[in-house]
């Protein structure tokens, strides 16, 4: 039963159009482990996901669940196979309960007992959150953690023999990490199989038995326990051209004596939250850090101009004048000179439909208009060209459909956009969630000279690794404020990770990776 | 069930609007005169306002359904099964009742088979479907009957005189609520509501989305059936023209309930409030003496009406969703 | 939405594929070509000038229409109020003239109501969104209402109003109308005319591209500062004003005001904006692809009624082909190409 082999791929090819999303694919796992698929961007790890879980199929090649061939997800659902996919699905108008159950019955016939399935859903769900849930809340009332619990949940009460979960814990805290990883581990030990598709590789070394790592579409090799570290992984992913240069190590200059070009006084992004005082100096990368929900994203909205904080005022120096000035909306903001880029892509980032040309320079349209709001496109040629070039963007032509791009890509480009318009301050909202490694380096390069040359950089990520190395400073938050600014060589993951809880600076926190359920 | 229903409305605040504009305008028929609320009165009334509770109630769980699917075709489906029962049964000397119920019902239910396949293989907007639907049927109508006339067959010549209130119109209705009911307590309503919430996941989740919205449609399809007998028998005649009055009235009428248009959310108690204040409007205003502009007062006011409905609808939607 | 991810630093580039990319365009001429060509065909005196000048005529017209139309749909909307604002222009331009004023103030006056409904129209239904047809077509059974009240005062007939139609305007919309000393209807002329400056201006002008920022992303749009209500409604204005002027120019064809003219153009104008390849979801499309919608639809009506159907039968035939139409342009991915 230990090594019996739940999932064989061989041979799987995909492709979408011209693109080969898997060229030649081989996979194995056994009933009781937990294996991980690591591979950059556009390697071919959610296809494979998403084949698996019978949502597409291959275009060659054979793939056996349960020594079943599944063709849809409710063949799938049928074996004993649970999906949880990087989008938190759920239905907002319906409660926890039926959201928690959807598809588990037949189109007429219920298979469970309610009473059961209720118990079952508030204990599970209760050991997922930390807190009791009701059930019968609306899910639309519910904040997005608590919607991507169940999401978890949902596949967890299936009692699957296989799990998937696509990148599902990208967007889950370091606490709720944990406790995923908790009944993960629960899981394992009733034999369960367990496939976690990551870019985390700090995650992976410590929770998988195995790694399968792909690349360009094709499996290229598979680590036992002992060989999963991070230098092996990062060796087989990353093809033998790029491997030699680029260390993450900028040193962190030393900002003493630069005025401050943006300044938060009283600022408050909740009801309950206490108010802080924020100060970002020019030339320096202030990274922003915090537990999910902490009021890191609030505070960086504010400072960008998109939402209004609860209290307080954000005032930059004027570029003209040289004098702070208030910023409270968008339109002030952006005259004021700060460019915002959002890690959310799909919903506030790109226009699908656009060319690569539009998606990027649509951020300088409006300074560049003649008589009758005519916009100069011709000008803006050379602008385009320039932060293509800059970014290391990969296009074809410029002509074409953003969507050609890969989301690493498309990430550029929404960053050349925030660039084109020559902004004093940057503000990134998790820029670099789900992008592979490369496209991160070439970003902390970009925004390294960006404030070399005197600008300024607010960067919140929800990745602690990113800040090593990169940033000047960065603040914690904690409970709605800014906790505690650290820098030097204080930006290590201790120091952070115990100011991401509360703790106080004298005690460390026991990070400690053999806790058990 | 009465006190299903009370529970349902407390619990579903999309359904205050609809039930507190019910009573708003019962109360103001009510100081019009006592026509209404006689035996002959609340007789005639059902035999008018079921078929405009039986076209609601039949796009009622395709909307539900999701992907905005709005069907536009429920007027001239009706329209459609009306003269055809009347020119090519009736005028045929079929007029058996078996074979006149089995047509009507058969041909609702096969037509909108037809557009949830094409709608599932296809796989173009729905509400571009239903438009398609829309169109063609209008066609189809006139040429079939090119204008009002024919007569329906004796035995629901009795059915139109609106002097009972226990009619088989009535009785139309009824099985109409018993199939709901009877659906509302198997899986396949909450399969429904989910599937039109959100497909995807619905889809991801298992749930067989192409069969449910299948039997969406089917179901639809069999109550526009139920609505083309009530309609024949209200008119007693066929007519081909009234197609796309009855396909504004019904989703007005949808929206009135408090349904979202866009899937997951609706029901059967929503949709019959919407369709009966529809008809206490149209009743209301006939009661004022406008004249020669009574007709196009009317028209104003429905216009009025469901911009009024859907800007409540609207905040009361999103004061809900932000509480 | 189907996103694709290309494999680009294999040093391989991805020219996009020209015929894959003008696909909808080389479609709709290749249909406007087999519909001409079996027009030839089948009916006599199809190819003639004088059938080439009734279609373009009918065309300008629903072209006319269809503006307003285009621009909703681009942001994912759609307007119903269209035959209602021009039945009401329709009878609304007589009346005024019955009632004393000069025709080049009733027709400016007239103009200005269909832009003030269409802004209504555009302010109220900005919250609903998906729903936003639903309140167009309120708002102008509403106003089509109003406007018979209004011409039925005093009168007998709410529907028709006969009223003196100024020489000028019939010849703007006539068959036999001239331009210049040239035997082409005017309004075709004027037609040309917007659909071009129309067309520039989508792709040129800030406002242009931001009806397609809206239609391709709300929340990124709002970033970029583009005020999607103002947009929104001034669309909606537009195509308020479209309608009017249409209904105007169709009293110059008619010769008497009917409130029952627009009916038509309900469906066509959405027909049109389909066969065009314009996608009712939002941020892909344009003009240019409607006005060969256009041309596609009148020249199809065209056919058939040479071919001797019936009203009805013409509506039966255009309905059967919008799905196949749409199909080829605008299927949506099958819902597993969506996660």
């Amino acid at each position: 039963m230990e090594n019996e082999i739940t999932i064989r791929m061989v041979d799987v090819a995909k492709s979408f159009g011209e693109t080969k999303a898997l060229r030649k694919c081989d996979f194995e796992a056994h009933a009781g482990e937990v294996h991980a698929i690591v591979g950059e961007n556009g390697s071919g790890k959610s296809t494979m996901a998403k084949i698996m879980s019978g949502v597409l199929h291959p275009d060659a090649g054979k793939v056996t669940i349960l020594g079943e061939q599944i063709t849809s997800p409710v063949d799938a659902k049928r074996v004993g196979l649970a999906t949880i996919f990087q989008e938190v699905l759920v239905a907002e108008e319906a409660s926890v309960f039926d959201n928690l159950f959807v598809g588990r019955d037949g189109i007429f016939r219920s298979e469970g007992n309610t009473g059961d399935r209720w118990r079952e859903a508030e204990t599970i769900l209760a050991r997922l959150v930390g807190k009791p849930v009701d059930l019968n809340e609306v899910v639309g009332c519910l904040p997005l953690s608590i919607k991507q619990w169940i999401v978890i949940a949902r596949a967890i009460l299936r009692s699957p023999k296989v799990l998937i979960l696509d990148e599902s814990s990208a967007a889950l805290d370091l606490d709720s990490t944990i406790r995923l990883h908790e009944e993960i581990d629960r899981m394992r030990a009733s034999g369960a199989t367990i496939l976690i598709v990551t870019h985390r590789i700090a995650e992976l070394v410590r929770i998988a038995d195995r790694a399968t790592i792909l690349r360009d579409g094709v499996t290229v090799g598979v680590l036992e326990k002992h060989e999963i570290t991070e230098a092996n992984l990062l060796a087989m992913m990353t093809p033998s051209d790029r491997r030699a240069s680029e260390a993450k190590d900028y040193a962190s200059k030393g900002r003493d004596g630069a005025g401050a070009i943006l300044t938060a006084r009283n600022l408050a992004t909740h009801r309950t939250a206490a108010a802080f005082d924020f100060d970002l100096p020019q030339g320096a990368i202030v990274g922003v850090a915090g537990l999910d929900g902490q009021g890191q994203d609030a505070f960086v909205r504010a400072v960008a101009g998109i939402a209004q904080p609860f209290g307080g005022d954000v005032q930059v120096r004027s570029a003209d004048t040289g004098k702070m000035t208030s910023v409270g909306t968008l339109d002030e903001a952006a005259r004021a000179g700060i460019s915002y880029v959002s890690g959310d892509r799909k919903r506030e980032g790109i226009f699908p439909q656009q060319s690569i040309f539009e998606n990027l320079a649509i951020g300088v349209y409006r300074k560049n208009l003649g008589p009758l709001g005519v916009i100069r496109k011709p000008s803006l040629k050379p602008m385009f060209k320039r932060e293509v070039d800059r970014l290391r963007i990969k296009i074809g032509s410029p002509s074409n459909k953003i969507t050609s791009l890969s989301g690493g890509n498309q990430q550029k480009v929404l960053i050349g956009r925030a660039f084109a318009n020559d902004p004093q301050v940057i503000v990134l909202n998790d820029p670099a969630r789900g992008v592979d490694l490369g496209t991160k380096r070439d970003l902390y390069r970009e925004l390294r000279i960006f404030a070399d040359k005197g600008g300024s950089v607010i960067y919140l990520s929800s990745e602690i690794e990113e800040f090593i190395g990169f940033a000047d400073r960065v603040d914690v938050f904690f409970a709605g404020r800014l906790f505690r600014s650290l820098s030097g060589r204080d930006i290590a993951e201790e120091p952070i990770l115990a100011a991401m809880f509360g703790q106080s600076r004298n005690t460390s926190v026991e990070f400690d990776l053999e806790r058990t359920a | 069930m009465p006190s299903n229903a009370i529970r349902q409305l407390a619990r579903d605040r999309s359904l205050f609007v609809p039930a507190g504009l019910f009573i708003v305008l019962l109360a103001a028929v009510a100081t019009r005169g006592h026509g209404l609320f006689t035996m002959n009165g609340i007789a005639g009334a059902i035999l008018v306002a079921t078929p405009l509770i039986l076209t609601a109630l039949a796009i009622t769980p395709i909307v539900m359904a999701g992907r905005g699917a709005v069907d536009l075709s429920v007027g001239p489906l009706m329209g459609f099964i009306n003269v055809t029962l009347i020119t090519w049964l009736v005028g045929h000397g079929v007029t058996n009742p078996v074979a006149v119920i089995g047509w009507a019902i058969g041909l609702g239910a096969a037509f909108q088979l037809i557009q949830a396949l094409v709608i599932i293989y296809v796989r173009v907007v729905p509400i571009i479907v239903t438009l398609s639907g829309f169109l063609v049927l209008s066609g189809i109508n006139l040429m079939v009957m090119s204008r009002p006339g024919g007569v329906a067959p004796d035995w629901m010549l009795s059915w139109g005189a609106g002097t009972s209130v226990f009619s088989p119109v009535l009785f139309l209705l009824l099985t109409a609520y018993v199939i709901w009911a009877g659906l509302r307590r198997t899986m396949f309503y909450r399969n429904l509501r989910m599937t039109g919430s959100d497909e995807r996941m619905a889809y991801t989740s298992g749930v067989p989305v192409d069969t449910v919205r299948i039997i969406a449609h089917v179901v639809g399809g069999a109550f526009t059936g139920l609505a083309a007998l009530s309609y024949t028998a209200l008119i007693s005649s066929g007519d081909p023209t009234q197609g796309s009055t009855y396909t504004l009235q019904a989703v007005t009428a949808l929206v009135l309930g408090g349904a979202s248009l866009s899937g997951g959310r609706g029901g059967a108690l929503g949709s019959t409030l919407g369709a009966i204040n529809m008809f206490l409007i149209s009743y209301l205003l006939s009661t004022f003496n406008f004249g020669t502009v009574s007709g196009f007062v009317t028209q104003m006011a429905f216009g009025l009406i469901l911009v009024g409905s859907l800007l409540v609808n609207v905040f009361v939607i999103s004061r809900r969703a932000a509480a | 939405m189907v996103s694709t991810v290309m494999k680009t630093d294999t040093g391989v580039t991805m020219r996009s594929n020209p015929l894959r990319t003008y696909k909808g365009i080389s479609i709709g001429f290749g249909l406007l070509a087999c519909l001409l060509v079996l027009g030839a065909l089948l009916v006599p005196g199809f190819v003639s000038s004088q059938n080439a000048r009734s279609i373009l005529l009918l065309a300008a017209f629903l072209g006319l229409a269809s503006i307003g139309q285009t621009l909703c749909a681009l942001v994912g909307a759609l307007d119903l109020s269209i035959p209602y604002i021009i039945g009401g222009a329709n009878i609304l331009l007589p009346s005024l003239m019955v009632a004393g004023l000069p025709a080049p103030v009733a027709m400016v006056l007239v103009l200005l109501l269909g832009a003030l409904v269409g802004a209504t129209n555009g302010a109220l239904s900005f919250k609903l969104q998906g729903q936003a047809l639903i309140m167009s077509l309120g708002v102008g059974f509403a106003a089509v209402g109003a406007v018979q009240i209004y011409t039925s005062l005093g009168s007998q007939f709410g529907g028709t109003v006969f009223a003196p139609v100024p020489e000028w305007l019939r010849n703007i919309s006539a068959f036999n109308g001239k331009f210049f000393g040239l035997p082409i209807p005017p309004v075709i002329i004027i037609w040309a005319v917007v659909a071009i400056a129309l067309g520039w201006l989508m792709h040129n002008t800030w406002f242009g591209r931001s009806i397609y920022a809206i239609g391709g992303s709300r929340t990124a749009a709002a970033r970029l500062g583009i005020s999607e209500f103002k947009v929104w409604t001034v669309i909606h204005s537009v195509s308020g004003a479209m309608s009017a002027i249409t209904g105007m120019l169709l009293l110059g064809f008619s010769g008497g005001g009917f409130v029952g003219v627009g009916d038509p153009y309900l469906f066509t104008t959405v027909a049109a904006v389909v066969i065009g390849g314009t996608s009712l979801l939002g941020g892909a499309g344009g003009y240019g692809a409607t006005v060969l919608g256009v041309l596609v639809l009148t020249v199809l009506t065209s056919l058939l009624v040479g071919l001797g159907l019936s009203f009805p039968a013409q509506q039966a035939v255009v309905g059967l082909l919008i799905v196949p139409m749409v199909a080829i342009y605008a299927r949506s991915p099958h819902i597993r190409n969506q996660i």
